[in-house]
Formats: structure tokens, C-alpha cells, sequence
């Protein structure tokens, strides 16, 4: 469960306000799509979300927690993956998620079981004592996707997971989100790209100049404008995001 | 377009072109901006108006610098005093100019494969339309900027000091500028061959890393073998540490000096250079010392042509063997889980280790501080007629030891700040949050609380401070001769000491992290956090030293200061520990 209410944040010294009085809540076995054009406040707002930025303004919860009050609580729950992978480039692949998991507490057992798991389905098993200095963007990215399913959290989020992975892992990450989800998890994850919402997600919102323009089910989206049944996300989103 | 370069070979006129000519000013000068961080500095003080307060310290920093400057020149007045009437004064000029010039080379070493091999703008640079040789060029053009900075403090105080005593004219003071300008040329570019050389050789081995680190030990150590050489062939000399001795070192006929010089000669040609002025034999060595630089500038570019991007291309790659491991390999190596804790400590010390930068200026040169001590008592040894080291009057290491044990009080102390210097002088501390850089969203984001995970930060620094304590103390022991009974509370004062200096560091860093660099040198090296950082140890030694002092003057028992000493370092120690991890807790969820 993710909850933002009324959460403002700007850019130097508020000439820039990447995020204006944002209101959403994503509730628990949701997967939540954030769409919207470059530049209109994914990022920021997935920043505030794991606690990366503080708001101006505004209170963001996960699972309950306060982010601000309850930082280390809410972190145990929350993983996160950044739109560019930087991590540990002298480490090896292993040692990072040997890493993650001591920081998160993870158990051995569980640990072995999901390292060998996703390393398998993202085939980074032979390469996995390597430095990630060796890694190409793909396999860091999806290094840092293997560190954050580790432990299993409550709460992932993710921004723009989908961009530089081969069509094989995209298509094994969705897997993950539905399972992830059917477990009674939350899923909130940023997108430019509209058929990935369209199809994979319960519920999506639309943000355009840092407010959110539109929210709601694929249904509920498309009864905003009845100009014509049977409309698009694409159409739905530019017509939105036109201004 | 590698190929077409290699072909066009390194003939083909470099200023053909205006447009390129240009293109390499510009690299030469974002290489600058980027060196100094003029930049960022200026977007700091006069856009976010940060950092504002570092206006004034710099100014107090520098008028600290003015009493230590004017011991220098007096040191050096007297020592030319003595040597004038002997018509022996241009020793002391090669003097300043050979020290500038090992300097250069020592250091060189590093900075060399530093902006060659290691800076990120690598990437951005070979793709230009420029030449290997163009690329080398402008980047040894920064070094050499550089430079001047790092000789100033070492040969302008000897060779104005020498030129105002001497009262000399136009032709001294023209050709020492230009000196001064080509003296880093020629030191510089042997490095750079040898560098680019070994490069070549090492990028076609597997452990790349590991090599680089050894070959540049092995520069430097070669450097440092070459002083020692020089020491003991350098002849006796008198036992009394008085300018006369400092001047029968310069002047004897087979002294250091001329040992130096011969073989390394360009010392010799800037010293008749400056001291010719606009004689003939002035201009002759001045224009030896301008030919050969330009030779051996010109020799490095067309040695880059043939070696340089060879060296650096696939430098980053690990030519890893792609190895599953077996269900039991895999079981033995995940970890049944550290505790936080140890999990961060574990990173702190594996990427400072493995990164050859860290390693370099963290744990290195907490043990190379005081292996230049040991340095220098070898050299002075090494003069000793029958070099039995036994720890004559002459060693001026064993002179400084009888010297000091006129008061225990005083030896333990001294001792103390030998090693408390030698253990905190590394930039491990100052710079454990900015070596994160663009990780540091890892920390900002596992559920460890900030407290915990700079005490694990800081336990990584205290231990790079105890090793150069450690080796501090072996080099105190035997080359100072200083008995177990003053040893051991030295160590102890020490070890409290490096608690604040540690914990001090960390908060300079905490407060002004740089996180946005790509060359790690900067994380580390030019890292304002590192500078500031001495900055407050010398301050914080000062007044440890006048509080001392007061101490003294009351004439209490040695063991009483002693305790005092050691009661109120500790209680500092305890206290800027306790305020650096509440200043993380404050700090962490600051850093964006
Ligand atoms: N560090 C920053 N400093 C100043 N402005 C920023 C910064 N980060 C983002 N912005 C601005 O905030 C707005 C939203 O950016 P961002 O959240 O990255 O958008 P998105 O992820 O949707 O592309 C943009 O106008 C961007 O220019
Ligand atoms: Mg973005």
C-alpha cells in the first residue's frame, strides 16, 4: 500500500515543480502504472515514494509507515529500482546480493532459493562471480532487479524497468509483477510506454506537468471521454497530455 | 578511425589544421575546469550559494600558511649565507629545482596513469576527431598546470629567496619564469613513456587491476630506490645539524647534489639556466633544457600515436571467465547473513581495495608516510664512511632522537603526533561518504539506520589510520630507537587522537559529500572534503599542541600531563564520534 496526499515538490529554490499536490493511493495486490511524457515528475515522485527526495509538502505512506517519520520501517518493505542501474561496480555480481540481502535480513534458506531463481531467469548464473564492472546495461539493470526481488518485499518500485531489457526478460519481469502482485503485494512502477500499462496493469495514472491528469482502471479511463468507445490509451494519454 | 590515424602516422602536422588546433584547446581546457572543479565551485558560491563559508577559511588557511612560509625563506637566507662566502650559492638554486623535480616524478607517476587510464573522459575523448597524440597532449597539459602548483611551494621560495639576497637582474628572474614553466616538460614526459609503455603490455593481461597497482609501486619505489642510491654515495658528513652542515652537504664534491645531477642533468642545465641570467653560459643551458623538453614532448606524442589507445581501449573490460557455479559452490558462497554492520564494513573495504585509486591514497599512503621517514634515515645512514647503522652522531633521525630525549614528556608527545600524523594524513575518512558517488541512493535506501552505517564507515577508516600508526610506531621503534617505556603511550595517545581526527573527517565529508564525479580520482585526490579535513587536523593538533604547552608550563609531573593529555583527547574523541553519527542521522535523508 502506497499512499501520497497532497505532495508537492520543486526544483531550485521552486522554480521548477516537478511534482504539484499529487493525491494517489495504491492499494495492496495492485499493480499501479505511472505514465506520462518525459519530464512530467515520474521520477521525482518515485523518488519521494522511497524516500530518495523529500517532499515540500504533503505526506507519503507506505504500508502505513510515514515515510518521513518512520524512514527505516518503511524501507524494510519497499525496494526500489532507479531508472539507471549504478551500483557497485567493483563488486562481483554475488557479493551484491550477498549485500542486499545481510542489509535486508534475508534468510539464508530464502536467500539461496531466490538468488539461484532469478540469476536462472535473468541469465546472469555464469557471470555471477564476475565484477559488475563486466556487466553490459542490461545485465546491471537486471542485477539490480535480481537485489530487489531478494527480499521479497511488500512494496516495489520500480522506474521505467522495461527500457534496455532484451524481450525475453521484459517478458519475464511482467511474469514477476503478476505473481508479485497475486501475492497481495504492491507493485508501483513508471512508464512511457503504453501498451506495457495498457496491459499489465490494474490501475494506472496519468501525469502530465507534475499533477496527475488522470487515474483509475483501464474502464474508468476510458469513461473520462466518450467521444467514442473503444478508445486507446494512446489516444487517451496524448489527448490528456496535450496542454 | 583509429586505423586512419595510425596510418596517417605521427608526422602529419598537428597545428595543420586550425579547427584542431581548437578542438585540443578545448579538451585542454575542460580538462582543466573539470581538474579544478572551477565550475562547480563558481555554480556552488554564486548560484546555490553554498559553500560560502569556505571563503573566509581559505583566507584564514592562508595567512596559517604565511608564518610556515617565512620559516621556510629564513631557513633558506641562512643557508645561502653560508654558502655565498664558499661561492657555493647555485647548490642551493639545483638544490630547489632537483627536489621540484623528483617531486614531479614521484607524483607524476600517479597523476599520469590517473588522467591517461582512468578518467571517464576517456570515453567522451576518443571519440573525437583527434588523434591519439592530440588526446595525450592536451591531458599532459593539465598535468603540467598542475604542476606548477605542487613545485611553487618547493622552488619559487628558493629561487626568488636566492634572486632577491642576490640581489640579481633581469636575466635571472626572465629565465627562471622560464624555467619554472618547462621545468615539469621533461620529468612528465619520461613518465608518461614508461607509463604509456607499460600500459600497453599490462591492458593485454587478465588481472588489469592488480598489474596496475604493481607497476605503479613499482614507479614509485623505483624512485624512492633511486634516492636511497643517491644517499649512500652521497658522502659523510659533520654531525652538527647546522647550516654549515646543511652547506658541506651541498657543496662537497661528490654530494648529493652532483650525484643527482649527473644522472639526472636536466637539474644541472635549469640551475646554470637561472643562474647564467643572460650570460652565455645562462642561455646555452637554457636552451638545452627548452630543446630536449621539446624533444621529449614531441617523443611522448609520437609514442602515444603508436601505444596510447591500445593501452586504453578494453581497459575496463575483465576478461572474466563466464563460470556457473555448482548448487554446493553457490551454497557456500551466499551468505548466511552478517549482520548490517559487517555487510557495510565488508564494502567499505572491498571497493577501497579494489579500486586502484582508493587504495592509493587511502591505505598506501598511511603506510608510505612513514616509509619516507624511514627513507630518509636510510639516506642519512647510508652517508655514515662505514654505513654499520649503528645510530651514530651523524644520523640526523638518531640526532633528533638525543635530542628529544632531554625530556620524556616531550618524546612521547612528538611521537604521538608522528604517528597520529602518519595515521590520519590518508584521505580515508575525509572521503568515505564522496567515494560512494553515484551509489550512494544504495544507502540512502537499505532500512540500516545512517548512525550504523557510518560507524561501520568509520570503523573501516580507523582501521587505515591504525595500520599507518602501526607502521608509524615500527618506524619509531627501530630507526628512532625510542624505548618500549615511551612507545607504548604514544601508540595510546595516538589511537585516542585518530578517533576525533577520524570522526572529524568524516563530518567535513558528511556535510559536503561530492557524490556527481565519474573519475574516481576526484572522489579522492581532488577532493576539496580531503584538504579541508587536513586543514582541521592541523588546526585541532595546534591547539592540542598550546594546550600542552600551557600545560607544561605548569610544571606538573610528566605522567600527570600525560593523563590529562589522554583524559581530554579521549573525552573529544568520544564526543565527535557521538556528534558524527547523530550529524549522519541528520545528513543522510539531506543528500539528494
Ligand atoms: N535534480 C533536478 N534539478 C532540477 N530539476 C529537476 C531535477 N530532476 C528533475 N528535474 C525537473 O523536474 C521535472 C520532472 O522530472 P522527472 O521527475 O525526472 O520526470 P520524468 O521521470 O517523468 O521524465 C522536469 O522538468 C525536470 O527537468
Ligand atoms: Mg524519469
Amino acid at each position: 500500500m502506497i499512499e501520497l496526499t497532497h505532495v508537492t515538490k520543486s526544483y531550485n529554490r521552486g522554480k521548477i515543480k516537478a511534482v504539484d499536490d499529487l493525491t494517489l493511493t495504491v492499494k495492496p495486490g495492485e499493480i499501479f502504472g505511472f505514465l506520462g511524457p518525459n519530464g512530467a515528475g515520474k521520477t521525482t515522485t518515485i523518488k519521494l515514494i522511497v524516500g530518495l527526495l523529500r517532499p515540500d509538502s504533503g505526506r507519503i505512506a507506505v504500508e502505513g509507515y510515514d515515510v518521513a517519520k518512520e524512514p527505516l520501517k518503511a524501507k524494510q518493505v519497499t525496494t526500489y529500482v532507479p531508472d539507471f542501474p549504478a551500483i557497485y561496480e567493483r563488486l562481483t555480481g554475488l557479493e551484491y546480493l550477498n549485500f542486499i540481502g545481510d542489509v535486508y535480513g534475508v534468510p539464508k534458506a530464502e536467500r539461496l532459493e531466490r538468488i539461484g531463481k532469478w540469476l536462472e531467469i535473468f541469465e546472469l548464473a555464469p557471470v555471477v562471480t564476475n565484477p559488475i564492472q563486466s556487466y553490459s546495461h542490461g545485465m546491471k539493470q537486471k542485477i539490480v532487479l535480481a537485489a530487489a526481488l531478494l527480499p521479497a518485499p511488500r512494496v516495489m518500485v520500480l522506474d521505467e524497468p522495461l527500457v534496455g531489457l532484451d524481450p525475453r526478460a521484459a517478458h519475464q519481469l511482467k511474469e514477476m509483477f503478476r505473481e508479485h502482485c497475486d501475492a497481495g503485494k504492491t507493485l508501483f512502477f513508471s512508464t512511457h510506454i503504453m501498451e506495457v500499462a495498457e496491459k499489465l496493469c490494474d490501475r494506472i495514472g496519468i501525469i502530465h506537468k507534475g499533477r496527475l491528469v488522470a487515474c483509475g482502471t483501464m474502464e474508468e479511463l476510458k469513461a473520462i471521454d466518450r467521444t467514442e468507445a473503444g478508445q486507446s490509451l494512446e489516444e487517451i494519454f496524448l489527448e490528456l497530455t496535450e496542454k | 578511425m583509429s586505423a586512419s590515424s595510425a596510418g596517417a602516422g605521427a608526422g602529419g602536422g598537428v597545428g595543420a589544421r586550425p579547427s584542431r588546433v581548437k578542438t585540443v584547446l578545448t579538451v585542454i581546457r575542460a580538462g582543466l575546469r573539470s581538474n579544478f572543479g572551477l565550475a562547480t565551485l563558481k555554480h556552488r558560491l554564486l548560484k546555490e550559494k553554498k559553500d560560502r563559508w569556505l571563503v573566509p577559511l581559505v583566507g584564514v588557511a592562508a595567512i596559517g600558511v604565511v608564518p610556515m612560509f617565512y620559516g621556510i625563506v629564513l631557513l633558506i637566507e641562512n643557508v645561502y649565507l653560508v654558502l655565498k662566502p664558499m661561492g657555493q650559492e647555485r647548490a642551493l638554486l639545483s638544490f630547489g629545482i632537483l627536489a621540484g623535480q623528483l617531486l614531479i616524478l614521484l607524483f607524476g607517476v600517479y597523476y599520469v596513469i590517473a588522467a591517461f587510464y582512468f578518467a571517464r573522459d576517456l570515453e567522451f575523448l576518443i571519440p573525437l576527431p583527434l588523434r591519439p597524440g592530440e588526446v595525450m597532449a592536451s591531458k599532459f597539459a593539465v598535468i603540467v598546470i598542475n604542476e606548477y602548483l605542487t613545485v611553487a611551494a618547493i622552488v619559487l621560495p628558493v629561487v626568488v629567496t636566492v634572486g632577491v639576497l642576490a640581489r640579481r637582474g633581469v636575466g635571472y628572474w626572465v629565465n627562471a619564469t622560464l624555467v619554472y614553466l618547462t621545468l615539469p616538460i621533461i620529468p612528465l614526459a619520461l613518465v608518461s613513456l614508461v607509463v604509456v609503455a607499460m600500459m600497453r603490455f599490462i591492458n593485454v593481461s587478465r588481472k588489469k587491476d592488480a598489474l596496475i597497482l604493481v607497476g605503479s609501486l613499482a614507479l614509485i619505489g623505483l624512485s624512492f630506490a633511486l634516492q636511497i642510491g643517491l644517499g649512500r654515495s652521497a658522502g659523510g658528513r659533520g654531525p652538527e645539524a647546522s647550516a654549515q652542515a646543511v652547506a658541506a652537504f651541498f657543496t662537497s664534491p661528490d654530494s648529493l647534489l652532483n650525484k643527482v645531477g649527473a644522472i639526472f642533468p636536466p637539474g644541472i642545465w635549469a640551475t646554470k639556466a637561472i643562474a647564467g641570467g643572460f650570460s652565455g653560459e645562462g642561455l646555452a643551458n637554457l636552451a638545452l633544457l627548452l630543446g630536449v623538453s621539446v624533444v621529449l614532448f614531441a617523443g611522448m606524442v609520437v609514442a602515444a600515436e603508436k601505444l596510447f589507445y591500445r593501452g586504453v581501449i578494453g581497459l575496463g573490460e575483465t576478461t572474466g571467465k563466464r563460470r556457473r557455479l555448482t548448487r554446493d559452490e553457490m551454497s557456500r558462497r551466499v551468505s548466511s547473513g552478517r549482520r548490517a554492520f559487517a555487510a557495510i564494513f565488508g564494502r567499505e573495504w572491498k571497493i577501497m581495495n579494489r579500486t586502484p585509486i582508493f587504495l592509493l591514497n587511502g591505505i598506501l599512503v598511511s603506510v608510505f608516510v612513514p616509509a619516507i621517514f624511514v627513507l630518509m634515515a636510510t639516506l642519512n645512514k647510508g652517508g655514515r664512511g662505514g654505513g654499520s647503522g649503528g645510530g651514530g652522531g651523524g644520523d640526523p633521525m638518531a640526532l633528533l632522537g638525543t635530542l628529544l630525549s632531554a625530556n620524556p614528556l616531550v618524546v612521547i608527545l612528538g611521537a604521538a603526533l608522528f604517528m597520529t600524523i602518519c595515521g590520519s594524513v590518508n584521505g580515508t575518512a575525509s572521503s568515505t561518504f564522496s567515494r560512494e558517488g553515484a551509489q550512494f541512493w544504495i544507502s540512502r535506501m537499505i532500512p540500516v539506520a545512517p548512525r550504523e552505517q557510518a560507524a561501520a564507515k568509520f570503523l573501516h577508516s580507523y582501521l587505515v589510520a591504525m595500520l599507518g600508526v602501526a607502521t608509524a610506531s615500527v618506524v619509531a621503534a627501530v630507526f628512532l630507537h625510542l624505548r618500549a617505556a615511551y612507545l607504548a603511550p604514544a601508540v595510546a595517545l595516538s589511537l585516542v587522537a585518530g578517533v576525533l581526527l577520524a570522526a572529524v573527517g568524516m563530518m567535513i565529508d558528511l556535510a559536503r559529500p561530492l557524490l556527481d564525479w565519474t573519475n574516481p580520482q576526484k572522489a579522492i585526490k581532488q577532493n576539496l572534503n580531503v584538504l579541508l579535513a587536513l586543514f582541521a587536523d592541523v588546526g585541532i593538533l595546534t591547539a592540542v599542541f598550546f594546550g600542552v604547552k600551557a600545560l607544561m608550563r605548569v610544571k606538573l609531573a610528566t605522567n600527570v600531563v600525560l593523563g590529562v593529555v589522554f583524559v581530554g583527547l579521549g573525552a573529544l574523541a568520544a564526543v565527535s564520534y557521538l556528534a558524527m553519527l547523530k550529524f549522519a542521522d541528520k545528513r543522510y535523508p539531506e543528500i539528494e
